[in-house]
């Protein structure tokens, strides 16, 4: 026995689909299959969703980014995935380790290396449980990202509050989620999957009111910049 | 339409003329115009009819902050016509007269029916017969009133957008000081955001021929930085958090230093007739004349207690407005402004103040004397023939934010103010609201207060404390010899038997304020709620001094010991959709439930789930499952993962019985019960490996079962780590005699009863598809509980569906669980509901030697005979009572009615109730009362359906 069956595996003819899947698709999406999973490269005008992340806001499905769960004494997860401090993530080889509580952590990671990683960490005395299929993510980005995300969560994303790496857990379109800000305008939401209808809805609002949209992956930025699409 | 001559400051652009109507009339104003301003251009001096007795009433304030201008505007009641900017086309009505407002049938109120109304009437009559006041209400609140919603109206689907705004300094008003405390805070490096209720910052600089300093303050703002927000009003301050609603957008500031700037309010004088149409404040005057070009009036005579009226008389005359006179208060002071006055033909009457107004709907003749001390006209009153009086009784600071954020106001009478003091930490004020009103003074404290609020917060350096110690001792050298001011009387009368207001909103005059204290209403606070006074749209902005004055006269109490009342939000009226904000409501979906949308399934709520109620057949979908196989989404299940060493020991702690004697591979079913031995959630545990658990709990207590575990393992610090994967996990339960044969087909599991038992839990591939499987039964028949990725489930379900099993949503599992007396937590138990009253005294384990949460109680409750049981009733008449219908016995309700339905399957009415110990036996009759109907059940004990486990476990 084992947890196997929490992990998505997804193929070309089967693939793993988000929490956005239905939403997207309903938006126009055009999808391809990467690494097992349904992703979405554009909405079918790649230059307007570029055009939307230079001057407004831009939303993208990363809900197949692989997030580990990290349970161990606060030295175990220390020795075993480096120090960090509360409240900042750090990029490391192209993955975000994110402090939740001393003995608790959030890695997201390409899905490629998500297995590897898991049971490295479990040679090293890490419990770890794949949350990939738990947790959604949402990368809201462009110069009014903060304004989006200000429609609907209180979380103080000015950067002397929230600074580059920064990562905060807290009520986001009034459910349980987490923030980490990836770059000066990128953010990243990570909100429970089963919300995923409610939160492309609630997203999609707050942007569009700001003259956003949602975008492909392919409208973010260069595929080295986007370690896992 | 006659305007003043135009002028450097003026809002109108005379080369925009925009047409609109008034009560279906067409009118005409110009861009930059108010509503209010290009009516009263237009000749216009009554704007509305008043809430009690639907009196005329005319413009007041010109600034938005009376309710004397409530206009509806293209159907949308209580605009503001002083502060709606004019738009082409607009459609304005006036609100609360019948049949118009120049006639106004209810007006007869205030000739007839002053002495049927007095404060309090409401307590007093019409209150016999009682079965009458339906009737008497819905008269009385069509009498009165602010408008009317029309079923309809685009406001009904207004989404306010909420916008969360952290800065490091809110600063709450654009006039001088808020524009000064605003820039000297962002030039030392903090984050501002201001908000100002008026079209533009500036304040009364903008009237008051300083609007080149006004936007040049504005200006430099904005340059530094600082986020202006125009016609946004501060509704209140929440503990930090100041609300601030800008048309479609309700902001929450949340800032580390606040500065009120928020000045202070022109206020009334109190004299027989001092309500009608032409009677307005000497500030509201001259914003009519000063940025609308508007004369308030042919012959303008001003009476004022302090040197504001002076000024603004002298204002309105350099604008080329006719004051015939100036009635001030006072016998002395501010002789320069005078002798100004009187050099410009303005006939100056030291000592003397309004004592009654009169004319026939609308000013004609004001009575000037001089009064003694209680306001009694003596001498030889002046009349004087005028159609506008501009009044200036002093001010009243804008404090309620600043008292809402835990500031006191004490009354100082050498300003004749009720003056804010005490901040709370990160609270300052500046300008007119702490008394700093004069230009130059407001200037430097608004500096100041900017100062201070920035350096407090770490910006800025040494000479910038220096220059705002500077600053300070300015501020404390102009303010030393303030202006003489001198407190009207509550009351100035020339004995005429005219009302007198003491507020216009509400219709209450300064007899009805000695009507109440004789009543015995003598504290503010209960004079406010009998008379009503200052509970008008207004907010007390023109009322509450009065309102203060007028006690104090009536029970000889000073103004201080009086006080005020307690400043609440919000400041300023506001629709409550703003308030609601755009709807939020959270809801989960599984991720199959796409797929049930395009089935055509019922969705309906189930906890914080969106779930498929049936697929518009409840009763075929249950038979499916009991004939052949049905397939339904229980994703909503709570899913833990709970994994360590002492996971079986916690788990131990946490259920009556027994876990970690679970080998890999197996289920047991569990409840959990609280402290006091209540039950609070129930599922399965299935022992994955020897350290790895996997829990199931209700859809709706998933969240709560991982606080309640998440709890006691801080407490207990065991070796073991809990993951809730509920929203990752899919799940779905195949079920029916067809089921084995469909997963069969799908898996290369052997899924032979031998090798894949009931309470079995097996890993492994089922379409392709990681799953685990759970051979449990809640619809009672042969089941496999397949739980997979959420991302990989409607591959799975499409797979299985695509095989003959027919999707069955929650009514038919209902049915189907029912036969089987498979209870659900919350509606077959309650509160106070133990194993043992639910039939479910089995799954305690009271020899087990591992302490666990609420043994204790249970084994009190283990000696004693539960005070209800839980059965299964058969209703041979075919009734199904309703859920929550009440047992009886000889009148006497015994218990009650869980859950029934109507079986398809045995086609017999069944269900679960609680009902005393002694009908707990087969064959027992009891008597349910439902809704006045008597229906008559027997009791049976063992499940409708396959009693013995056969099929289940086949």
């Amino acid at each position: 026995m084992s947890t196997a069956f929490i992990s998505p595996l997804g193929s070309a003819e089967a693939p793993a689909r988000g929490p956005f899947a239905d939403a997207a698709a309903a938006a126009g999406a055009v999808t391809e299959v990467r690494d097992g999973w349904e992703v979405v490269t554009s909405f079918g005008d790649a230059a307007a969703e570029r055009a939307a992340c230079a001057s407004s806001v831009g939303f993208a499905d990363f809900s197949f980014l692989a997030k580990l769960e990290l349970q161990a004494p606060a030295a175990t997860l220390e020795s075993a995935a480096g120090a960090l401090e509360l409240g900042s993530a750090e990029r490391r080889e192209g993955a975000w380790l994110c402090p939740v509580a001393p003995e608790l952590r959030l890695e997201l990671h390409p899905p490629a290396a998500a297995a590897a990683r898991r049971e490295q960490l479990e040679a090293a005395g890490v419990r770890t449980c794949d949350l990939t299929a738990s947790l959604g993510a949402i990368s809201v980005c462009g110069p009014r990202a903060t304004e989006t995300i200000a429609r609907f969560s209180a979380i103080d994303t000015r950067p002397k509050s929230l600074p580059v790496s920064g990562f905060r857990p807290g009520s986001i379109a009034r459910t349980p989620a987490y923030l980490l800000r990836e770059d000066e305008e990128r953010f990243l939401i990570l909100f429970g999957a089963a919300y995923g209808a409610y939160f492309w809805e609630t997203v999609a609002t707050a942007a569009a009111g700001l003259g956003g949209r949602p975008v492909g992956l392919d409208a973010l930025a260069a595929p080295s910049e986007v370690p896992h699409a | 339409m006659s305007r003043l001559p135009q002028r450097e400051g003026q809002r109108i652009d005379r080369s925009r003329p925009l047409g609109f109507s008034f009560d279906g009339k067409p009118r005409q104003g110009f861009a930059g115009d108010t509503i209010a301003s290009a009516l009263y251009a237009d000749g216009q001096r009554v704007f509305s009819r008043s809430f009690k007795y639907h009196r005329k009433r005319g413009e007041i304030c010109g600034c938005g902050q009376c309710a004397n201008s409530l206009v509806t505007v293209d159907g949308a009641p209580g605009v503001r016509a002083c502060a709606e900017p004019l738009a082409d086309g607009m459609a304005v009505e006036h609100q609360n007269a019948w049949p118009s407002l120049e006639f106004d049938l209810m007006a007869a109120t205030d000739r007839f029916g002053s002495r049927l109304t007095p404060p309090g009437f409401y307590y007093k009559t019409f209150i016999k017969p009682r079965r009458l006041w339906p009737y008497y209400e819905r008269v009385l609140r069509r009498a009165a009133g602010l408008g009317r919603l029309p079923r309809r109206q685009a406001e009904r689907g207004w989404e306010t957008e909420y916008r969360r705004r952290h800065c490091d300094v809110a600063v709450i008003g654009g006039g001088v000081a808020g524009l000064a405390a605003a820039l000297r805070a962002a030039e030392l490096g903090a984050d501002v955001v201001l908000c100002d209720e008026d079209i533009e910052p500036g304040g009364l600089l903008l009237a008051e021929g300083a609007h080149e300093q006004a936007r040049d303050l504005a200006a430099r703002c904005e340059e530094a930085g600082v986020e202006i927000l125009s016609r946004a009003s501060a509704l209140g301050y929440f503990d930090g958090l100041v609300a601030i609603w800008q048309g479609d957008t309700l902001h929450q500031v949340r800032a580390d230093r606040h500065v009120a700037a928020t000045g202070a309010i022109e206020q009334p004088l109190i004299f027989p007739g001092n309500d009608l149409p032409g009677v307005m404040l000497s500030g509201g005057a001259l914003r009519l004349a000063a940025l609308y070009a508007v004369s308030p009036g042919e012959s303008v005579v001003v009476s004022t207690c302090e040197r504001r009226g002076l000024e603004n008389a002298l204002l309105l005359h350099n604008l080329g407005v006719s004051v015939a006179a100036v009635a001030d208060l006072r016998r002395e002071g501010d002789e320069e402004l005078c002798d100004s006055l009187r050099a410009a033909g303005i006939e100056v009457l030291r000592g003397t103040t309004a004592v009654g107004a009169s004319g026939r709907g609308q000013l004609a003749k004001v009575t000037l004397a001089a009064v003694d001390a209680r306001g009694r006209a003596q001498g030889h009153p002046r009349e004087i023939v005028c159609d506008c009086l501009a009044v200036c009784g002093g001010a009243a600071p804008a404090s309620s934010l600043l008292l809402q954020a835990g500031a006191r106001a004490g009354y100082e009478p050498g300003a004749n103010r009720f003056l804010p003091g005490e901040f709370p930490p990160g609270v300052n004020g500046a300008g007119a609201v702490i008394g700093n009103e004069d230009p130059a003074s407001a200037l430097l404290s608004g500096s100041l207060a900017g100062a201070e609020s920035a350096l407090a917060l770490g910006f800025g350096g040494a000479e910038d404390r220096a220059r705002a110690e500077d600053e300070r001792g300015r501020l404390e050298a102009a303010t030393a010899s303030p202006s003489p001011c001198l407190a009207p009387p509550a009351l100035a009368t020339d004995g005429r038997s005219e009302k007198a207001f003491v507020d216009l909103d509400e219709d209450v005059t300064a007899k009805d304020v000695a009507y109440a204290a004789a009543e015995g209403y003598d504290s503010i606070e209960l004079s406010k709620r009998y008379t009503t006074a200052t509970m008008g749209p207004s907010q007390g902005r023109f009322s509450q001094l009065a309102a203060v004055r007028a006690l104090a006269e009536d029970t000889g109490l000073t103004l201080g010991e009086v006080g005020l009342t307690t400043a609440r939000p919000p400041w300023t009226p506001v629709p409550l959709g703003a308030l609601a904000g755009r709807p939020f409501e959270p809801a989960k979906r599984s991720a199959l439930h796409g797929r049930h949308r395009e089935a055509g399934a019922v969705v309906k709520w189930a906890g914080d789930w969106r779930r498929a109620y049936d697929y518009g057949d409840p009763a075929a979908e249950a038979l499916a499952v009991q004939d052949d196989a049905g397939l339904i989404d229980v994703s909503t299940l709570g899913k833990l993962i709970v994994r360590g060493p002492e996971a079986g020991e916690l788990l131990d702690r946490l259920y009556p019985n027994r876990m970690s004697t679970l080998k890999p591979g197996r289920i047991r079913y569990g409840i959990l019960t609280s402290e006091a031995g209540r039950i609070t959630d129930d599922g399965t545990v299935c022992r994955l490996d020897e350290e790895t658990f996997y829990v199931t709990t209700t859809s709706s207590g998933a969240a709560a079962v991982e606080q309640w575990f998440s709890w006691w393992q801080a407490d207990w610090r065991l070796d073991a780590s809990i993951t809730d994967v509920t929203q990752g996990v899919a799940a779905m339960n195949l079920a029916g005699p067809r089921a084995r044969q469909i997963l069969a087909e799908l898996t290369e599991l052997d899924c032979s009863n031998e090798a894949f038992p009931y309470l079995d839990g097996q890993h492994g591939e089922v379409a392709g598809v990681p799953c685990l499987l759970l051979r449990i039964g809640f619809v009672g028949e042969v089941g496999y509980e397949l739980h997979c990725p959420a991302p990989n489930a409607r591959a799975l379900w499409d797979a299985i569906a695509a095989r003959g099993a027919r999707p069955f949503g929650l009514e038919p599992q209902r049915i189907l669980r029912l036969q089987k007396h498979h209870i659900l937590v919350g509606q077959d138990t309650d509160s106070e509901s133990t194993p043992y009253g639910a039939a479910l005294g089995w799954a305690v384990k009271l020899d087990k030697e591992q302490d666990f949460i609420g043994r204790w109680a249970l084994e009190a409750k283990a000696e004693s005979e539960p005070p209800t049981a839980l059965v299964g009733f058969v209703c041979p008449g075919g009734e199904v009572p309703s859920e929550g219908a009440a047992v009886v016995e000889a009148g006497v309700v015994t218990g009650q009615v869980t859950s029934s339905r109507r079986s398809p399957k045995l086609g017999q009415s069944i269900g679960l109730a609680m009902v005393p110990p002694a009908a707990a036996r087969d064959g027992a009759r009891i008597v349910i009362s439902d809704r006045g109907q008597r229906i008559e059940a027997t009791v049976q004990t063992a499940p409708f359906y396959d009693p013995e486990g056969e099929v289940l476990r086949s």
